[in-house]
């Protein structure tokens, strides 16, 4: 390494003389401050090359010269065929209104402009609808200028990474190219609502925020249920105190909206110089919220078990938390199952309420890709993911109901239709 | 400038929409040719269709001080926006009528759908990509864009440009474009609320806002005096009312109307009432 240091040395400092060199030349010339490129890939961040994207060029017009045309160029077959542009020049922050003509030829574009641009002026270029080279790679803006009729090079741009196509863009494409896709999305509803390529952009950008929501509503939930069994007991504790305690908690949880208390929590915390990391801060929020209607499930469960259960326990010499925790809630565990089961599934629709402070869960990556498509079906896949996880549950709500209801009526399943009505001529 | 009653409108709508169809040829709703037929058949050259006669109905953000936004006492739009519409409305001889606040990322899609509104303004920069969806009147004011942080924080345009570092912005925006753009390192927090977004920063909850700069200016002398601008940024953008496609001939008038208030004097003072000066 140190050898090969050495030996790079001399030839690092002539390079470095050529550059102090050649920059006396430049200072004398229109400089690039830089040249961006719109994102294009749906739902990510990248630029794909061979895709409608708009370019962003900005230089500065130096002391002495006044520019009547610039011509950008990008190597390979990028393309400024069919784009617009749109001129804006600037002397500090005030507009100057300058009007211009752009000429597309391939990978340059001419603009040249009714009056020439003064010294010292930001001229900015916007491209819309070009194209990169679609194999992808760095690529910067090069070109040239006229200044009173003597052309000159342009210092080349930072260079933008272009990325070529992926896999999930090959996809689109191909859709973009389907006779009954383009039938398909020809009807409004099902254009808005049920565009293909969107669908699979979506499934693919909201995954992660699916992933969150349900780390978000798993994680809360042991904590919630904890709470909840807590303030259940205060509830139905014989001291005033702690069922003052309770009461004001779950009332007050309970009867403001999620949306408030998130609000309060978020904004509010850090007021009074608390930052929690904001994926945990909704893990807090939603197990709290959820806690105050667990504590009420709970209350009711352990209040349905008749109070014959109480006198046997107390009968059989047992103390009050003997009691409770041998006897009474275990019986009640199974008869809240489908009540929590419920407020699970609300808890995690209601993680939605989070991508209103900036939590990145599923609402918020669905809202994003529809502020950047103008298209409803992000939201449609959203909702598609919510189905995943709360139809089963649904499912299961169901199922368990069905059990414990046969099970408290002493049958072994659920009576059916037949047996009764052999029951009811024996009867008379 | 006189329409056709509503009822005539929407009988001779059926009528060509239905002559349309019998012909075969109308099997889509959303192909700008259709469009072009009905109006060109309804409506005379130069005239406008509103969603309801005499009113002009205004769809806006309602929190994008001093532009529009909602007075304490009375709780009705007022703002540089409210005031200009309602002069456009005055010369066109209707009356500015606002809709329910709306989000702003929002707004170009209700305008393009029709229905709901005759026009949306709310510091509406002119794009090209929005003009693809809709038409949008002469640009009536200039702007620029700025980074807000918290004071002292030291932070600038590069060292935003980071991961790890949230910057918030308002959903939709040229804000919101520019940061995708220039600050690709860093994590881009759109939200729906200008002010949720600067009491972020305020909170450290995010470490910069990219907002409008006439914005940024007037939110941080009157409620958020421990932010500052930490970077104006030059963009020059323009903000134009933005009107349906399908209505051409209400963006012509509007253009026209704007021309009218240039020369009466109407645009300065209410640019006077506002910032204090002309810009």
């Amino acid at each position: 390494m140190g050898l090969r240091t050495h030996i790079k040395a001399p030839a690092l400092a002539a390079a470095l003389l050529a550059v102090v060199l050649a920059l006396p030349c430049s200072a004398l010339a229109m400089t690039t401050d830089k040249a961006t490129a719109k994102p294009n890939e749906d739902g990510g961040s990248g630029v794909i090359g061979g895709m409608d994207t708009r370019l962003t060029w900005e230089g500065t017009v130096e002391e002495g010269e006044s520019v009547d045309s610039v011509t950008l160029t990008i190597a390979d077959d990028a393309s400024f065929d069919g784009s617009t542009t749109r001129i804006t020049v600037l002397e500090g922050l005030t507009r100057v209104n300058i009007e211009g003509e752009a000429a597309a030829d391939g990978n340059s574009i001419t603009v040249s402009f009714a009056d020439p641009i003064p010294a010292g002026s930001l001229l900015r270029l916007e491209v819309t609808n070009m194209r990169f080279p679609s194999e992808g790679g760095d690529y910067s803006v090069e070109g040239s200028y006229v200044d009173g009729g003597q052309t000159k090079e342009l210092a080349a741009s930072p260079s933008i990474s272009i990325i070529a196509n992926t896999p999930l863009q090959s996809v689109v494409n191909w859709l973009d190219e389907q006779p009954w896709v383009a039938a398909w999305n020809s009807n409004q509803f099902l254009g808005m609502f049920f565009k293909p390529q969107l669908l699979v952009t979506s499934f693919s950008s909201l995954f992660p925020g699916w992933v969150l929501c349900l780390g978000i509503v798993i994680a809360c939930y042991p904590f919630a249920i904890v709470l909840g069994l807590v303030f259940s007991l205060l509830k139905i504790s014989k001291h005033r105190l702690c069922r003052a305690v309770a009461v004001v908690y779950i009332n007050v949880l309970r009867g403001t909206p999620l949306f408030l208390q998130i609000y309060i929590m978020f904004f509010g915390l850090p007021m009074v110089g608390i930052n929690i990391d904001n994926n945990l801060l909704g893990i807090i929020v939603m197990a709290v919220n959820s806690s105050a209607y667990l504590a009420e499930i709970f209350r009711a469960g352990i209040q349905s078990i008749p109070r014959g259960q109480y006198e046997a326990a107390s009968s059989l010499g047992m103390s009050y938390v003997q009691t409770m925790f041998s006897v009474i809630l275990p019986q009640t565990v199974r008869r809240v199952i489908p009540t929590v089961t419920s407020d699970f599934i609300t808890a995690f629709k209601d993680t939605s309420l989070l991508s209103s402070v900036g939590v990145m869960e599923l609402m918020m990556f669905s809202k994003n890709l529809t502020t950047v498509s103008g298209n409803i079906t992000p939201y449609v896949a959203a909702g598609i993911f919510y189905l995943i996880v709360t139809l089963p549950l649904i499912k299961v709500v169901g199922v368990v109901e069905e059990r414990i209801a046969a099970s408290e009526s002493g049958l072994s399943r659920k009576p059916r239709k037949r047996d009764q009505k052999k029951g009811v001529p024996s009867v008379q | 400038m006189s329409n056709m009653s509503r009822r005539n409108f929407i009988l001779t709508l059926g009528a060509s929409a239905s002559a349309a169809l019998l012909a075969g040829c109308n099997t889509s709703k959303n192909s700008s040719t259709s469009s072009d037929t009905v109006s060109t058949d309804v409506v005379d050259p130069g005239g406008y269709t509103l969603v309801e006669d005499g009113k002009l109905t205004v769809a806006a953000e309602l929190g994008f001080a001093p532009f529009e936004y909602m007075d304490e006492t009375t709780g009705e739009p007022v703002g540089f926006d409210v005031d200009l519409i309602k002069a456009v409305a005055e010369k066109l001889g209707l009356e500015a009528s606002y809709l329910p606040n709306q989000k702003f990322d929002t707004l170009v899609p209700l305008v393009k759908q029709g229905g709901k509104c005759d026009v949306a303004i709310a510091g509406i920069t002119i794009t090209d990509e929005r003009r693809e969806e809709v038409d949008f009147s002469d640009p009536y004011l200039d702007s620029n864009q700025a980074i807000v942080v918290k004071k002292d924080s030291g932070e600038t345009e590069e060292s935003l440009n980071a991961a790890g570092k949230k910057v918030a912005c308002q959903s939709g925006t040229t804000g919101d474009e520019w940061i995708t753009e220039n600050l690709a390192d860093a994590e881009r927090v759109p939200l729906d609320d200008v002010t949720a977004a600067l009491t972020g920063v305020s909170t450290g909850l995010y470490d910069a806002m990219v907002i409008d700069l006439p914005v940024a200016s007037w939110m941080l002398t009157k409620s958020f005096s421990d932010l500052e601008v930490a970077k104006e940024i030059p963009t020059g953008e323009q903000y134009g009312i933005a009107v349906s496609k399908e209505n051409v001939g209400l963006a012509v008038a509007i253009s026209s109307a704007l021309q009218s208030m240039e020369t009466d004097g109407t645009m300065k003072k209410i640019k006077t009432e506002w910032f204090g000066s002309e810009i």
